[in-house]
């Protein structure tokens, strides 16, 4: 009996880096739990500002580290809070509210105006929206000025005093604290589970995210929320500390400051971004003579990093993914452990297209095409290039809306254009390019794919809730006994762009088979691949579509198509040359005329 | 009043038009959106303060020596800020370093030259009038710009070089242009289209670092709303929002107009992201 | 301007020395020096004022350090750049108050800065000078250490109204401001008072100071029949473009307000010198000419900052004269008081008549405002002459 057990190791050193990745937390923590002790005020009032900067960052580094957003214009957030929270305690709108239920509004409001922001994101450009956030940030301050009866204009207002435990003091710093390590605790977690993945999935690799089921709004949408929500709470405490607030004092300097603090610190990272945001908050401390040139020197910053060290801080802490890798590594997948992975049950439906229909402009890319891919069957589709065989692919992903016919699975019929829909029908598929996130680990890119799987919501991960627990043991698990089922389980906790080409179309193939898929769909798998390996390659396919799953495989190797497909179908200038089985096309005459020569 | 509100209007909208322009000729030259277009606008006005009214050079001497320093940032730019992330298939690196490239710039005057604006000279000794030279001066510049441009592009052939790599970069390499070097020298051209800007609206704006800020946002949003590419966009959109920020500012005064310029923008780029012009992005699968 | 730079590069390297010095907090013992806080705006967008105050206070320490000192301790400034932003002010407060153990905070120069450093500064019980406008920087409950030794926005205004209505004898009046605190502030506070006095206010407006264009706000004015003009901002630019359009305008009325309409900097941008005629600002009667000579010891001021080769055609007389009373009255306070802080505000509470070249201070324990209303007068901005001005024509000697 073959071991069907995941090998132990990777995940042993998985945990082993989440522990590392805990201690310099502890220091942290402990140095801030400890600070009071020196009983220096003026340390006291940089470590709360450090606090209050890092509550807001913290949420733009989810905004721009990991989802990619260019939110320059954050410090509206910053200013919305602190000017909800003044007036809310002051009673210059309304009666006066307690603090902290003014610090509460300070992070709803926060909540409010950060999807108001970040909606523009979902239909605009990087710059566009670079833009509106920046234009955005002036007009909080413009409003801030011209309503005078509520913030008091220019003269601004006064901030709120907390009362007792957290009076101003090392009342008040311990309050910062709690608030900077939940925001911290928040945000790991957040980072660290099937939402974060799918953040950085829809920055780094969009198309794969889509794919695996990904609704980019609706994350996107949950992201600002909270963002916001932190960066309204930093705004009331940063109206405490100031005491007074006035709308000069939110300048676009402070904006750049996050924005810089979060680049430094690296994207997909937490503690990156804290050690920047704490770096440039001290730093102008240190040198008071060059205090005029602070923002010049972060800029400069900003601009070493982006051209030498684009992964900043967390770049340069990440040891483990510069040991050596192994250098003739093989791949050996193991397609007797499918039965693990796959579930039998869900097989069994037809994917048909029936007369499809496309154009781009005046060229008819597919010229009425009808394909029937059936499950326990391998389906090769070739023909020559520009035949449309991968804009079929993306006609049945949903990228394309065909102009005319109908795409089904059994007897519904796919809604087009819909691509993030898809993995709802269990439709899985590789690209031509390997869609990878780059940055992350082999493990983390393969555990994309089972993203819908997930039942905890956005919330539950927040806080670590069983549910999330749960979804994240089952996925890890998953995720490990697919790498094992293609062969690079010893990978697991390696950088996926360290990776050789080859190793990446087997791991694009382990994240589709995390959808347990009904219909396979793969798209040239085995371009840049050793012959030993493409061998390996459709041993691997043919005991996939054994259990039961539809593959339809789009290659160019011609002898992988007639070794593993059970049925193939010729395309030529969008139209179907042949189809049958691989004896009968390759004799066929126009086949070989046209596409496979004598 | 009117007539008050239609000189500036177009003045300034004229300024904001060539802004639009410089951040057209960099995006069709690189596919990069450069933070920088704010940045030579007002290197333009602060520049042309410093040879001319600190330095007594002549007016023509001053010009020429600004837009000649525009041309070198803008080749700096490209050299610093641009080539070295092109590589990289994540665009937003080149948003974030020539961000970094324009706050140091932006910095830097700000301590050199000063936080408080600054004179500009009078260019030409007329007296002021109703068709004083702060309003001919930035229309007059946006017309020759654009007569220049559109004979570049047409008649010579480096301006239709420029143009097939805006088109499709990759078959533009095919048929052998030099694409670095045609990158390079749109950078310059852009570089002298910004501090012509900034040049002939100094009179109006005069030489203060903060305008980089002012132009970098106004200047964007006729490209916005015109269409990246398109300098007939961008011109119109200029124009449009010179005059309607202008009416905005007698109507309901400077913070609301403001709002109103902020407003008006975001609508339009929500309900037509690529602009009123622009095309579609491409296929991405 | 490279006097003033040195100065501050060397007292910015004393004061990082200190900051590097700060872990063993110093005792103020026999022979140490007296450590005075100074939050100045140095660089930043509101630094012409600082750049002016402070070179009378770094001139007044110099000459009573040269002179022994405060029995034979030295006064030390420990200057913190606070950069025109709150922010900066606020982490300053902090370390002077605490890790520094300063006697006294001269400072911030800003309102702005002195908005929120005032309540930090009250909370850690530190004696505190300032010579902010902005009228609720004092309170003697809130703040019972903080005194204020130059005129309030109130008074301030109070000047210029009186010289439209009293003096001018003018009815109809246009009131503008930028949009910043200051402006929108004063507008506020001036706009009432002028209609106790029984003026019309027919125009009343706050204008973005980046606006090119303010023809279409003249016109407004000219049309609701406004007979003067009262501008109230800090920003040289927005200031020189009233006084230019009201020229291009040919529009023939006398335009009243603040300081900074008499700066070089406006000047500096004036489309032609005559726009600057029939332009009145505020200023201090103890520093402008009258009858075409300064008040004794204002000549006497001038004559030692000569002598020091001190700058003064790029700035003005009284933010020189200014930050040389502020230092001067800390100077003589530790003189006859002591280091202590109750020592120190016991001495203030009972000044009276204290004669400094800007104003004539006196405080009571009800009263921190020190300077007196009849010193804030009008002048006659084109009489421009080593940074001082002319008394406007109408005033009693």
């Amino acid at each position: 009996m073959t071991d069907t057990s995941a090998p132990a190791q990777p995940v042993r050193a998985l945990s082993l880096a989440r522990i590392e990745g805990a201690l310099p937390w502890i220091a942290l923590g402990l140095v801030g739990l400890l600070l009071p002790l020196l009983d220096d005020s003026y340390i006291g009032v940089i470590a709360q500002r450090a606090f209050i900067y890092w509550i807001l960052s913290a949420g733009l580094n989810l905004v721009v580290g990991y989802a990619g957003q260019i939110a320059i214009g954050w410090v509206s957030m910053l200013t919305l809070g602190a000017y909800t929270t003044a007036a809310l305690t002051a009673g210059t709108a309304t009666p006066a509210w307690h603090p902290y239920l003014a610090l509460v509004a300070g992070g709803a409001v926060g909540a409010l105006f950060g999807v108001i922001v970040g909606l523009p994101a979902l239909r605009l450009r990087t710059f566009y929206f670079a833009m509106t956030t920046l234009g955005f940030a002036t007009i909080v301050t413009q409003v801030a000025l011209a309503w005078k009866e509520v913030t008091g204009g220019g003269v601004g207002t006064p901030g709120p005093v907390f009362p007792w435990p957290f009076d101003p003091g090392w009342g008040f710093y311990y309050f910062c604290f709690i608030l900077a390590a939940l925001a911290t605790w928040m945000t790991a977690n957040l980072a660290s589970s099937r939402f974060g993945r799918a953040l950085v999935a829809i920055r780094d690799a969009e198309v794969a995210a889509e794919a695996s089921g990904v609704a980019k709004p609706r994350l996107l949408v949950a992201v600002f929320l909270f963002a916001g929500a932190l960066g309204g709470v930093a705004g009331g405490l940063f109206a405490s500390l100031q005491s007074y607030i006035t709308p000069d004092a939110f300048t676009f300097e402070m904006s750049v400051l996050f924005f810089i603090a979060i680049l430094i610190g690296g994207r997909g990272s937490i503690l990156g971004p804290a050690l920047g945001t704490i770096v440039l908050t001290v730093l102008p401390e240190f040198a008071a003579p060059l205090v005029q040139w602070s923002t010049f020197l972060y800029a400069a910053l900003l601009l070493l990093i982006v051209l030498i060290i684009p992964g900043g801080i967390a770049d340069l802490l990440d040891y483990k993914n510069r040991r050596p890798l192994e250098r003739h590594r093989e791949i050996v997948p193991r397609p007797e452990l499918l039965a693990r992975v796959l579930d039998r049950r869900t097989g069994g439906e037809v994917l048909s297209l029936a007369n499809v229909e496309l154009s781009f402009g005046g060229v008819r890319a597919i010229a009425g095409l009808d394909l029937e891919i059936r499950p326990g069957e391998v389906h090769g589709l070739i023909g020559p290039n520009g035949s449309g065989k991968t804009t079929t692919l993306n006609v049945i992903s949903g990228y394309y809306a065909p102009e005319a016919g109908q795409v089904r699975l059994g007897d519904a019929v796919l809604p087009p254009r819909a691509p993030h829909l898809r993995a709802d029908y269990r439709i899985a598929r590789t690209f031509q390019t390997p869609r990878l996130i780059g940055g992350a680990s082999v493990l983390d890119n393969v555990m994309i794919g089972g993203t819908i799987d997930g039942q905890g919501s956005f919330a539950e991960s927040l806080l670590t809730l069983p549910r999330h627990r749960r979804d994240e043991k089952r996925l890890r698990e998953a995720a490990m006994l697919a790498l094992a089922v293609v062969g690079l389980d010893q990978l697991a906790a390696v950088r996926a762009d360290r990776l050789q080409h080859s190793e990446l179309r087997f791991m694009e193939i382990a994240r589709a088979l995390m959808l347990r898929p009904a219909c396979l769909m793969l798209d040239e798998p085995a371009a840049g691949l050793s012959a030993d390996e493409i061998r390996r390659l459709g041993a691997l396919i043919v005991a996939i579509s054994r259990q039961g799953t539809a593959v339809l495989l789009v290659e160019h190797h011609a002898d992988l198509i007639f070794d593993i497909c059970d049925r193939v179908t010729v395309l030529n200038l969008g139209k179907v040359l042949a189809a049958g089985t691989p004896a009968e096309i390759r004799s066929h005459r126009e086949v070989v005329s046209a596409y496979l020569g004598a | 009043m009117f007539a008050s509100i239609v000189s500036y209007g177009l003045a300034v909208g004229a300024v904001y038009a060539l802004i639009g322009i410089t951040y057209n000729v960099m995006f069709s030259a690189s596919r990069v959106f450069s933070f920088t277009a704010g940045m030579l606008g007002m290197l333009g006005g602060v520049l042309g303060a410093l040879f001319i009214a600190k330095m007594g050079l002549p007016a023509i001497v001053g010009l020429v020596l600004v837009l000649a320093c525009g041309a070198v940032i803008g080749l700096v730019t490209e050299l610093l800020t641009v080539r070295p992330v092109l590589k990289s298939i994540e665009q937003h690196l080149y948003v974030l370093s020539t961000l970094a490239f324009a706050l140091m710039v932006q910095q830097l005057t700000a301590v050199e030259w000063g936080t408080e604006a600054q004179p500009f000279p009078r260019l030409i000794p007329i007296g002021p009038g109703w068709l004083d030279q702060q309003f001919w001066l930035p229309m007059l510049a946006c017309a020759v710009t654009i007569v220049g441009l559109e004979l570049l592009y047409r008649k010579t052939l480096i301006g239709r070089a420029f143009l097939a790599i805006a088109e499709d970069s990759y078959a533009a390499r095919a048929l052998g242009l030099p694409e670095t070097q045609l990158r390079m020298a749109s950078f310059a051209l852009a570089g002298v289209i910004g501090t012509l800007a900034g040049f002939t609206g100094a009179e109006m704006l005069l030489a203060f670092f903060g305008n980089q800020s002012i132009l970098n946002f106004y200047g964007f949003v006729p490209v916005a709303l015109g269409g990246m590419g398109s300098n007939r966009g961008a011109v119109v959109g200029g124009l449009a929002l010179g005059l309607f920020q202008q009416a905005a500012n007698f109507l309901v005064g400077g913070i609301f107009a403001a709002v109103a310029v902020f407003a008006v923008f975001i609508i339009v780029l929500l309900l037509r992201p690529e602009g009123l012009a622009g095309a579609s992005t491409a296929r991405r699968v | 301007m490279s006097i003033t730079r040195r100065k501050v590069l060397a007292g910015s390297a004393v004061g990082a020395a200190s900051l590097a010095s700060g872990l063993a907090a110093p005792a103020i013992a026999a022979n140490e020096p007296i450590k005075i806080g100074y939050l100045p705006a140095l660089t930043g967008p509101s630094s012409s004022t600082g750049i002016g105050i402070n070179r009378g206070t770094v001139l007044a320490v110099d000459e009573i350090n040269a002179g022994g000192g405060i029995d034979g301790r030295k006064i030390e400034l420990i200057v913190r750049d606070t950069q025109s932003d709150p922010t900066k002010a606020v982490n300053a407060v902090a370390e002077l108050a605490q890790r520094q153990k300063v006697a006294i905070v001269w400072g911030p120069l800003n309102s702005g800065e002195a908005l929120a450093a005032t309540p930090l500064i009250a909370r850690d019980k530190v004696p505190m000078l300032h010579p902010c406008w902005v009228d609720e920087l004092i309170d003697v409950k809130k703040y019972p250490m903080a005194f204020r030794i130059a005129p309030t926005n109130t008074q301030v205004g109070g000047g210029a109204n009186y010289y439209v209505v009293d003096v001018l004898k003018l009815k109809k009046v246009a009131v503008i401001s930028d949009t910043t605190g200051y402006g929108t502030a004063s507008v506020n506070t001036y706009v009432p008072m002028l209609k106790a006095k029984g003026a019309e206010v027919v125009y009343e407006n706050h204008v973005d100071a980046a606006n090119p264009d303010l023809k279409p706000e003249l016109l407004r004015m000219q049309s609701a029949g406004a007979q003067a003009i009262m501008p109230w901002s800090v920003n040289a630019g927005f200031l020189s473009r009233i006084l230019n359009t009201r020229g291009a305008m040919g529009w023939d009325v006398p335009v009243v307000g603040q300081t900074t309409l008499g700066s070089g900097q406006t000047k500096a941008l004036l489309e032609k010198p005559e726009n600057w005629n029939k332009v009145y600002s505020n200023n201090f009667r103890q520093v402008c000419f009258a009858d075409g000579k300064l008040p004794e010891r204002a000549q006497e001021f001038v004559e030692r900052l000569k002598k020091a080769k001190i700058e003064m055609g790029d700035t003005l007389l009284w933010w020189i004269a200014l930050g040389w009373d502020g230092a001067k009255m800390m100077g003589d306070t530790l003189k006859a008081a002591g280091p202590k802080a109750d020592d120190i505000v016991a001495h203030w509470n009972k000044t009276k008549g204290w004669p400094g070249v800007y104003g004539t201070v006196t405080w009571t324990p009800e009263q921190h405002n020190g300077f007196p209303d009849s010193e804030v007068v009008m002048c006659e901005v084109n009489s421009l002459k080593d940074g001082a001005f002319n008394l406007a024509p109408g005033y009693a000697a």
